[in-house]
């Protein structure tokens, strides 16, 4: 079975005192975790932005996993980040109120991790910028045929957000399937599936919003 | 604590992370967090936070993983509550 997971994070929906007290963040990472951040090259690069970074890998492995382990609870602490490459910036990027979409993990400010749930692997790669993070997971490194996106929106309230990111994905993925029958639905785990003139189909997709923020991931079989 | 006790509480603990107040005031046992209350999971720590800090109790890995619904949060307070007592 092929899966997908994403998440994102508003940056600025976050609480950066709380991020920093030790209860909240060891919620959040493990020991060895811990020790990744102590050991970056960067000294630039902000506990609270670690730590939600490390958030997002997680929830983007959780849902990527969720398909295939259908009674999957996310706990943070048990996925665990083994690996991160962090490029060289001094200061990421500005998002600003657009969007940007793309195929596979190929862009130079990319976060590359591996992340591993028990028996289960997966890689992730993460999009920051001063406003957001975005990660998606998938089993292969090179994230082949993956496609994601990111947008900012104006308004915040969940429904907004809900309709945003579903009318988002729907606009790419009527591009790339060039067909107008797709719909997207919930199955019963609460995991979207995609239906193609009402039928279930094999493309995996995972959809995220926090704050201002939505982003989609979805996969295209071999 | 009764169940019910712990609801009221709760559903002060609940209160600054879901818009839908409505909801928010009528909720039971089966009132999903992340589906119902439209709660952002960024969210979740910030409540088993605030719920450990409320009831001066610590909420371990095991039982955070199952606070999914108002049920389950009760389940797992009255627990610990019960091992502090």
């Amino acid at each position: 079975m092929i899966s997908t997971g994403n998440d994102i994070v508003a940056l600025q929906a976050i609480n950066i005192t709380r991020t920093h007290q030790p209860n909240f963040y060891s919620k959040i990472l493990s020991e060895p975790e811990k020790k990744i951040y102590a050991d970056l090259e960067y000294d630039d690069f902000p506990f609270e932005n670690f730590v939600w970074l490390l958030w997002s890998i997680k929830e983007a492995a959780y849902k990527h996993l969720q398909r295939i382990i259908p009674d999957l609870l996310f706990t943070p602490v048990r996925f665990e980040v083994k690996q991160l490459i962090i490029p060289a910036f001094s200061s990421p990027p500005a998002f600003g109120i657009g969007q940007t979409e793309g195929e596979a993990c190929t862009g130079g400010h990319q976060v590359k991790g591996i992340v591993s749930f028990g028996a289960y692997t997966l890689y992730s790669c993460s999009f920051i910028s001063k406003e957001l993070i975005n990660t998606i997971a998938d089993t292969e490194p090179l994230f082949d045929k993956v496609f994601w996106g990111v947008k900012y929106i104006s308004h915040t309230d969940a429904e907004n957000q809900s309709a945003e990111v579903r009318t988002f994905i729907m606009q790419r993925l009527n591009k790339v399937f060039n067909s107008s029958c797709l719909e997207i639905i919930k199955n019963h785990q609460g995991c979207p599936i995609l239906l193609d003139n009402k039928l279930t189909s094999e493309v995996p997709v995972s959809l995220s919003h926090h704050g201002n923020f939505i982003g989609y991931s979805f996969k295209l079989p071999a | 604590m009764t169940r019910q006790e712990i609801l009221d509480e709760l559903k002060k603990v609940i209160s600054p992370y879901t818009t839908n107040k409505e909801l928010l005031a009528s909720i039971d046992d089966q009132t999903d967090l992340l589906k119902d209350l439209k709660i952002n999971s960024a969210n979740l720590v910030d409540i088993i936070i605030d719920a450990e800090a409320k009831y001066d109790i610590e909420i371990d890995y095991d039982s955070a993983d199952k606070m999914v619904n108002v049920g389950t949060c009760i389940d797992v307070i009255s627990e610990k509550l019960n091992q502090k007592a």
